[in-house]
């Protein structure tokens, strides 16, 4: 196994490689002129040339691809070229809310999904089911920018609960992760309902209950966990997509997140820090699809053998 | 009130109701406990399997209901006496805007936000009031020398920066030279890089040279904020982070994207009472600050969305202020392109829309006519006679150049949907006249790219541009020169109408050189009416900014250029 874990961490250098490549050259690619926009509407020929050359725009591009990796070498983000401040300073006060905003998300989505979706299955065609089910199909059709502010219309304006948005305290945290995530935990019952009713219908599940094992055991052991793996992919791949942050919630809840920065960078085209987060988000997303595999192994011997 | 006491008594409702519930769980588990017991011992029968899967999840349910009780219970007790309304003691200000801040470098500022918040905190030789007019700040008085060359400014005396160190002519001088000497600071491009000279006078008196006279130049000296001498030789990157100025308030904090708090300065020259710290918050959704201000937890939130006048004009708690901006809308026209380098066609486009029609339905009626070539706030502004909507004289002149069939054009802009709102008002308004209008809209760094992009007047593809432009009240120069001048085509200026009137031109080149106010007001009143009477844009409205305050917030107001000025800010 820890062979194999380092096998993978070691397979990640050339994607990364491949991915650096691919995020520099089609963010320069990119119509519109840093300089430009940085030199504001109202700057003269000669400034935006200055300011492009300050910036280090005017070099060829390999050269700048290889200026970027020599410093990215180095653990040098690189300066935004919109704040003029250090990426790392940008990033500093973003990563860890987002962070912890996932995983808040991320936690109770997984319980009350998994829940849901057990209750579901079990109950099938029951009204634990019927219940289930129309929260799970609420949760996927409700926009998470309206259900924001439905949220802090009731909690934030009329009851004064939590606050409308801010990193103040755990507080604030409330109200974003329920909105970011009403979706995936929809999901993931839904996916936990119908891979568990396909679980249920197996033989050994059968043989379970006739040898006398008790529901107790039979369903969270035998079958619970045999239906996880579709549960586990899906869990992660939304894992994934989370810590690239989210546009609509980080807007409407004004939450210093990672996907407001991501936004803003593009259309100033702020390469570094467009380049920086890129990089950022794929490392997030093959760790975390690693950490999906692991799983994997821990759930169906099969898997770990093979690997 | 109504509302609020009939949510407020519902979790109680359901609070008891699901005590209940467990109750009756409760009572049915225990009989059927004992049901199940007698009876599985017996056989394995389906049916006891049944009765144990059952009471499986009825204790999960009953584990969730609990759960759910629990959470509800806590919350509310915590809730209790802690309405967000009433959680913000009185010694803190907060002001929600729409926006990040992108730099705390005041010679470096392109973005009204950052612009605001610095003016907690620095000050500059000038300062501007409430109309925007040129008022004196850390200079007592100043004079400008009859060939508009040369600046002289009396210094305030026993002024203190944040830090500690005195306000004297050398902290001035050593700001300008910053300025002067670093060709990728904005400042410079915009007035600094002409200084030749800069002379101490005495500790508080300071001349400044100029190589040519620059009639914006008394506008720079506002933008120009003076920073501590010590911050200066710290270097460009810690200035951008961590201001160090003369203003009534000075930094603490910065969380980029959260918030920047700054706190009251005891040793301001100006002594007044003021709150004791003020925390500024971007917050881009509309309702989330609406929200905010509803609850309290922000007593100043700029913009105000149009759409929600209405409910917080019956809410005591809240005013909502209309302050006329220096934000001009209007569509440029290429007067390059045919069909548009003939005037009569401009103006035929021009009389085909209907200002006030556009104000309500673009603006949500905000905003004024746009009736010269410079909004109302501005200086040596001077009202024209508006092309008020006159669709049969825009026929005639559409008939006299020849187009009486109408013809196709093209319209730019950007993908804002206030933007798409005003491309698709003009769109139905020349369709009356028989101007086919196709909407291009673009995200903004492709279209800048379009615009300026463009090295000659024949490269440029633009035909019309939905846009906006913004200048300070006082800088009637910044107002005009880049927009109607010959010398400022893209990419060099944002004349993007192609606009060259040799007249005009020479008349901007005069207003630039005169330093007598008197004069620039005529010239200035002549640029006007001819630009007017050429109609390379059409013209459509000045906004009206408005902003919302809690009514316990004095001493803050919005400038026309949607700046949020502090000086004087206390909570009742």
């Amino acid at each position: 196994m820890p062979q194999y874990v380092l096998k993978r961490i070691f397979e990640m250098i050339p994607i990364l490689f491949i991915v650096s490549v691919l995020i520099f050259f089609f963010t320069h690619l990119i119509p519109g002129d840093p300089a430009r926009l940085v030199a504001g509407k109202d700057a003269t020929a000669e400034e935006v040339t200055i300011i492009r050359s300050e910036l280090g725009l005017d070099k060829p591009i390999w050269d700048q691809y290889i200026t970027y990796m020599g410093n990215l070498f180095q653990g040098d983000l690189g300066t935004s070229l919109k704040t003029r401040l250090p990426v790392m300073d940008m990033f500093a006060d973003r990563f860890m809310p987002s962070i912890y905003l996932t995983l808040s998300s991320m936690v109770w989505a997984l319980i009350l999904g998994l829940l849901i979706g057990t209750l579901s299955a079990v109950f099938k065609n029951k009204w634990p089911d019927y219940l289930g089910m129309v929260t799970a199909v609420s949760g996927i059709s409700l926009p998470g920018f309206w259900l924001g502010l439905l949220l802090i219309q009731v909690f934030s304006v009329q009851l004064g609960w939590f606050p409308t948005g801010g990193i103040d305290s755990w507080k604030s945290y409330v109200l974003p992760s329920l909105t970011l995530g009403a979706g995936i935990m929809s999901m993931l019952a839904r996916f936990t309902r119908s891979s568990l009713l396909e679980t249920l219908k197996a033989d050994f599940i059968r043989t379970g209950r006739a040898k006398g094992l008790k529901e107790s055991i039979v369903i969270p052991k035998h079958a619970l966990r045999n239906s996880l793996i579709p549960v586990v992919t899906i869990a992660g791949l939304q894992f994934g997509f989370l810590l690239g942050g989210s546009v609509v919630v980080e807007t409407v809840f004004s939450f210093p997140g990672m996907g407001r920065l991501l936004i803003d960078s593009i259309s100033f085209r702020d390469y570094p820090v467009i380049q920086a987060e890129l990089l950022l988000f794929s490392l997030e997303f093959i760790l975390v699809n690693l950490l999906v595999d692991i799983l994997y192994s821990f759930l169906n011997p099969k898997i770990r053998q093979v690997s | 009130m109504k509302k609020k006491t009939k949510i407020y008594g519902m979790p109680f409702a359901t609070n008891q109701l699901s005590g209940c519930e467990v109750n009756y769980f409760k009572f049915r588990e225990s009989t059927e406990n004992q049901t199940a017991k007698n009876e599985i011992p017996e056989n394995q029968t389906k049916g006891g399997n049944e009765m144990r899967r059952i009471k499986f999840w009825r204790i999960l349910l009953l584990v969730v209901v609990s759960a759910v009780l629990f959470v509800g219970c806590s919350s509310n007790e915590s809730s209790s006496g802690k309405n967000g309304g009433s959680k913000k003691d009185n010694d803190e200000l907060v002001i929600a805007v729409n926006e990040n801040f992108i730099t705390m470098d005041p010679h470096n500022t392109g973005d009204t936000n950052s612009n605001s918040v610095q003016s907690a905190m620095l000050e500059g030789l000038l300062g501007s009031d409430e109309e925007g007019k040129i008022v004196p700040q850390l200079a007592e008085e100043y004079s400008i020398s009859d060939d508009a060359l040369t600046y002289s400014f009396k210094l305030r005396q026993g002024v203190k920066f944040h830090d500690g160190e005195d306000f004297n002519a050398e902290a001035v001088k050593a700001n300008f030279e910053r300025i002067m000497n670093d060709d990728s600071l904005r400042l410079y491009s915009r007035g600094f890089s002409l200084i030749t000279n800069i002379e101490i006078v005495s500790d508080y008196e300071i001349k400044v040279t100029l190589k040519e006279p620059y009639s914006g130049m008394l506008t720079r000296f506002v933008s120009a904020k003076i920073l501590s001498p010590k911050l200066l030789e710290a270097g460009s990157d810690e200035i951008g982070k961590n201001p160090v100025g003369t203003g009534p308030f000075k930094f603490v904090e910065w969380v980029q994207g959260d918030h920047l708090s700054v706190e009251r300065f005891d040793d301001y020259w100006d002594k007044k009472e003021r709150v004791k710290k003020i925390t500024y918050k971007p917050v881009p959704e509309n309702g989330s600050r609406v929200a905010m201000l509803k609850t309290g937890e922000a007593q100043v939130i700029y913009p105000m969305p149009s759409q929600n006048i209405k409910e917080l004009e019956s809410n005591k708690d809240v005013e909502v202020k209309k302050i006329p901006s220096t934000i001009a809308r209007y569509v440029s026209i290429n007067t390059m392109k045919e069909p548009f380098d003939d005037v009569r066609i401009r103006q035929a486009l021009n009389y085909a829309v209907d200002k006030d029609a556009f104000i309500s339905v673009v603006n949500s009626g905000f905003g004024l006519p746009l009736d010269s070539i410079i909004p109302s706030k501005t200086l040596h502004y001077e009202k024209q006679e508006v092309y008020k909507q006159n669709i049969e004289k825009a026929k005639e002149l559409l008939k006299e150049a020849g187009l009486e069939e109408g013809f196709k054009a093209e319209i730019w802009g950007n993908t804002n949907s206030d933007t798409m709102k005003g491309m698709q008002f003009i769109q139905q308004q020349l369709k009356e006249i028989g101007v086919d209008v196709e909407i291009k809209s673009m995200e903004e760094g492709t279209l800048s790219d379009e615009i300026y992009g463009a090295q000659t007047p024949e490269d440029a593809k633009v035909q019309m541009w939905y846009v906006s432009w913004s200048a300070y009240p006082s800088d009637t120069t910044n107002a005009t020169k880049p927009l109607f001048y010959g010398g400022s085509f893209p990419p060099g200026g944002a004349n993007t109408a192609y606009y060259k009137n040799d007249q005009v031109d020479q008349w901007i080149d005069e207003v630039n050189m005169t330093p007598d106010e008197n004069k620039q007001a005529e010239i200035y009143s002549q640029i006007q009416k001819q630009v007017y009477k050429d109609a390379p844009w059409i013209f459509l409205g000045v906004d009206e900014i408005l902003a919302g305050m809690r009514s316990n917030v004095e001493g803050v107001y919005i400038s026309p250029t949607g700046g949020i000025n502090v000086t004087d800010a206390n909570l009742k």
